[in-house]
């Protein structure tokens, strides 16, 4: 059979250095020739030769029985060629850059004055590329937006658009995907089937064994080995590719070219799966995104309700003030007022003439216990609504509190106030007020304690502490705020939400001497610093 | 909360008044809407503050100057559009007027003669394309060295004297106007468009067209699909030519005079109008339409600075601002 193409005795210089050294090679139709070499073999020098790209310095070439002199255009001579870097124009579509040079549309044998069928081109194009496996959103985008993959492939399309008699693939793999490059091997062995023939230059020692009919190994510049892939293996390749023979030196190098190829299978395999990993975790990112925007609603929307709720506390709190208010100042007016009354007119009932002594005395008895009573209605009137709270304000307030709690419960207060401690809103003294009130009606209740201190302090011009220790058997192991109202204990509860309301700080813990501490943190309006009168 | 997901709309069908709005969009560029609008402003301005502007005469005389300005720069559109210059239509034009006029003072037949004067632009045309494309040079210096040699060509062959004495057909293609309808257009101006219309088709519907936007950013994919890349120069360099020797023509029988000197430093005019018309001095972008706007732009601005009273030096000021701005506009396009 005649060779479709017979070269001989090629040599090429690029530049000062001999690239190709007089190489001879005969293709036939059909057959799938390997060019195996290391990089800078000359294998890319000697495709571009046969491409008609590089012009040689010596040597002749024969295409399909006729001799070819250079440059020559390859296209004309049904030779396509696969470049290891894809030619792109940038400014055309990309399926007239599947069609470039080759467009089709009317008249059809007119060169530069055809008008291109678009439509036709984009059908067609698309139907190359799919092959390729390549999809994109629209062909008649400018190619300039493409990758360094789909340019290749865009390349590769342009060399499927006409049957080609002889297809130069020279090294295409380093931009192609590992698929991409399993799908362009299974394109090589269709076009053996349909009788093109292939030149097909790799530096991929296996992907040569699994397509290639005949390999010819290059070693700088000259063909060092012309063999049949049937009956060779990567040895003999490898061996005549760096030129060693003894078998004992090849086998590292072997080694290390085998773990290369693995080795870059297995990253293509891996950057795939992170492609799909990406992909997913996008998909996943999306939904969290999606959660999360929900729970920030909610949380929002708990925010709003916390927010009246708190509203309608203190709301409910200021009424219950003013509504005890209102009590103390009616028991005070109106009923000690008026038992008072009854106190002066028994008296005068006994001071009587004729009164028997034993009315007498029983009427000073009664009048006793009117007494007490009264005693007993200012001491709830206090509990009430402290007067001094209002008239003297905190200090005063809290010192005859505590005074009038100590003889009543029998265990001392050591009370110590801020010197710088001033009239503050009503609000806030009340709120004070009522948290010692608590906190002493606890020490009583549960402490079993023998001394209180309160503290009452500034500790910045914006806040004051204030701190209740005692001496008494302190918390119970598993104190939990919480759980206390279902025990039924209110008290501390009571105090925490107070001091919430006012924005401030509330902690309850045992300290070191033994007995309970409290200390409750409440930011309030400025007040003057010591010294500074302005 | 914004959108995370951007979703790729689905590819509609595109239908057939779509294409159609399409076409027009193509047709019509923002810049060429932005030029447009430059220009109807010039218009209007100058019609309210000058009597003259729109008296029948001075519109003639506009529409007469921009003609051979737009014929000569379709053709440097096309250089450009390739990632050229050409700085020798200046000269071509004088040169190729001079020829014709030659040739007809010594009685050969008006069809010959403007052929031999279409035939000088061609040939100089096809040195400066063949000189860019088969040895590499720079097309500035190329240009540029050619059209010292032609302006000297003109000048030595006549020794500095102008020719006159041309046939009555001739000059009719200069100063002739048709009527289309109730007003009369000058023929000149008819041939502009036409040759315009010419030029639009030839670069936006056949392969030439494509190749010649694809050269500045794909010679290399060219070369490898088996273009002809140095032929496809030197067509657009003989083109440029050959529309520069039409534009002298039109020159010439519009003055009734070929002078060596016609045409110096219309390189400047002829750029300006193609890069104000939005071709980009890196190629591959440029449209007819815009090159025609451009050049319209030149000739309105150039005739308003005359009838505002501007003295004639001032005229280069406002061009050589024009270009640099256009320039600039093309650069910060190109940067986003």
């Amino acid at each position: 059979m005649e060779p479709l193409l017979k070269a001989t005795g090629l040599c090429l210089n690029l530049g000062p250095l001999p690239a190709v050294r007089d190489v001879s090679l005969e293709i036939y139709p059909g057959q799938v020739v390997g060019l195996a070499g290391r990089s800078g073999a000359g294998k890319s020098a000697l495709a571009m030769l046969l491409a008609g790209v590089h012009v040689p310095t010596q040597g002749q070439l024969h295409f399909a029985g006729r001799p070819v002199g250079w440059p020559f255009d390859a296209r004309a001579l049904g030779i396509e060629v696969i470049y290891q870097q894809p030619a792109i124009a940038e400014n055309l579509s990309i399926a007239h850059n599947v069609f470039l040079g080759h467009e089709i549309g009317w008249p059809g044998r007119g060169k530069w004055l055809k008008v291109p069928d678009r439509a036709r081109m984009e059908r067609e194009a698309a139907r190359i590329l799919a092959r390729l496996g390549m999809s994109v959103a629209s062909l008649r985008e400018p190619a300039a937006a493409l990758s360094g993959e789909q340019r290749q492939l865009v390349a590769i399309a342009r060399a499927m658009t006409r049957p080609a008699r002889l297809i130069i693939v020279d090294d295409p793999m380093l931009l192609l995907s590992y698929p991409s490059q399993q799908r362009l091997l299974s394109l090589v062995q269709s076009w053996q089937r349909e009788q093109t023939a292939v030149l097909f230059a790799s530096g991929n020692v296996d992907h040569l064994l699994a397509v290639t009919d005949r390999i010819l190994v290059l070693r700088d510049g000259q063909c060092v080995a012309d063999l049949q892939t049937d009956g060779t293996g990567r040895e003999e390749i490898l061996a005549a590719m760096v030129g060693i023979a003894d078998r004992q030196q090849l086998t590292p190098i072997m080694w290390a070219l085998d773990s290369y190829y693995r080795a870059r299978e297995q990253a293509e395999k891996l950057s795939q799966r992170q492609a799909l990993l990406d992909r997913e975790l996008d998909a996943r990112a999306a939904a969290h995104w999606q959660v999360l925007d929900h729970m920030a609603d909610q949380i929002d929307t708990l925010d709003t309700a916390n927010a009246a709720l708190q509203d309608a506390q203190r709301r409910l709190l200021a009424e219950l003030e003013e509504e005890r208010k209102q009590l103390a100042r009616e028991i005070h007016d109106q009923v000690i007022q008026d038992l008072l009354a009854v106190s002066y007119e028994l008296e005068e009932i006994g001071a009587r003439d004729g009164t028997a002594t034993s009315l007498q005395s029983e009427l000073l008895g009664i009048r006793g216990s009117i007494r007490d009573l009264v005693d007993d209605l200012r001491h709830i009137c206090r509990n009430l609504r402290p007067p001094t709270l209002d008239s003297l304000g905190l200090g005063p307030a809290l010192e005859s509190y505590t005074r009038e709690w100590a003889e009543h419960s029998g265990i001392a207060v050591k009370l110590s106030l801020d010197a710088r401690l001033k009239r503050l809103p009503e609000s806030i003294e009340l709120s004070i007020f009522r948290i010692v009130q608590e906190a002493l009606n606890n020490v009583r209740k549960h402490a079993a304690a023998t001394v209180v201190e309160i503290t009452l302090q500034h500790t910045s011009p914006r806040t004051l502490m204030l701190s209740i220790a005692d001496n008494g058997c302190g918390l119970g192991q598993e104190f939990d705020l919480a759980a206390l109202p279902t025990q039924g204990h209110y008290g501390l509860l009571g105090i925490s939400e107070r001091v919430a309301l006012l924005g401030g700080r509330f902690k309850v813990q045992n300290h070191a001497p033994g007995g309970t501490l409290l200390q409750v943190e409440i930011p309030h309006p400025r007040i003057e610093a010591p010294g500074d009168q302005g | 909360m914004d959108d995370k997901a951007v979703a790729t709309p689905p590819v509609a069908p595109v239908t057939a008044p779509s294409r159609r709005v399409a076409r027009l969009q193509a047709l019509l560029t923002s810049h060429d809407l932005g030029v447009l609008g430059v220009l109807l402003a010039l218009v209007a301005f100058l019609s309210l503050r000058s009597d003259s502007f729109l008296s029948n005469q001075n519109l003639a005389n506009v529409a007469r100057n921009f003609s051979w300005l737009a014929v000569v720069a379709l053709g440097q559109s096309m250089v450009m559009i390739v990632g050229g210059i050409d700085l020798s239509v200046g000269a071509t034009l004088a040169l190729a007027g001079l020829i014709a006029a030659h040739c007809m003072q010594i009685g050969l037949p008006v069809p010959l003669a403007t052929l031999a004067g279409l035939g000088v632009g061609m040939a100089i045309g096809w040195v400066n394309g063949a000189t860019v494309a088969r040895i590499r040079l720079p097309a500035f210096i190329v240009t540029l060295a050619t059209m010292s040699i032609v302006r000297g060509i003109a000048y030595g062959l006549t020794s500095g004297w102008t020719v006159t004495g041309m046939p009555e057909e001739f000059l009719a293609l200069g100063q002739r106007s048709v009527g289309l309808g109730s007003c009369s257009v000058p023929l000149p101006f008819v041939l502009a468009l036409a040759m315009a219309l010419l030029v639009h088709l030839l670069l936006s519907e056949t392969v030439l067209g494509r190749y010649i936007y694809a050269l500045s950013r794909g010679e290399r994919a060219l070369r490898a699909s088996g273009v002809n890349v140095v032929r496809l120069k030197e067509l657009v360099y003989t083109l440029c030519g050959l529309l520069a020797a039409m534009g002298g023509l039109m020159m010439t029988a519009r003055l009734g005079v070929a002078a060596p000197s016609a045409g110096l430093g219309n390189e400047v005019d002829v750029v300006a109008a193609v890069v104000i018309g939005g071709t980009s001095m890196f190629g591959g972008v440029g449209s007819t339409l815009g090159v025609l706007l451009g050049a319209a732009l030149t000739q309105v601005l150039y005739n308003g600075l005359v009838l505002m009273g501007f003295s004639g030096h001032w005229q280069s000021v406002a061009i050589g601002a024009m270009i640099l701005g256009a320039v600039l506009l093309d650069y910060w396009r190109r940067r986003r």
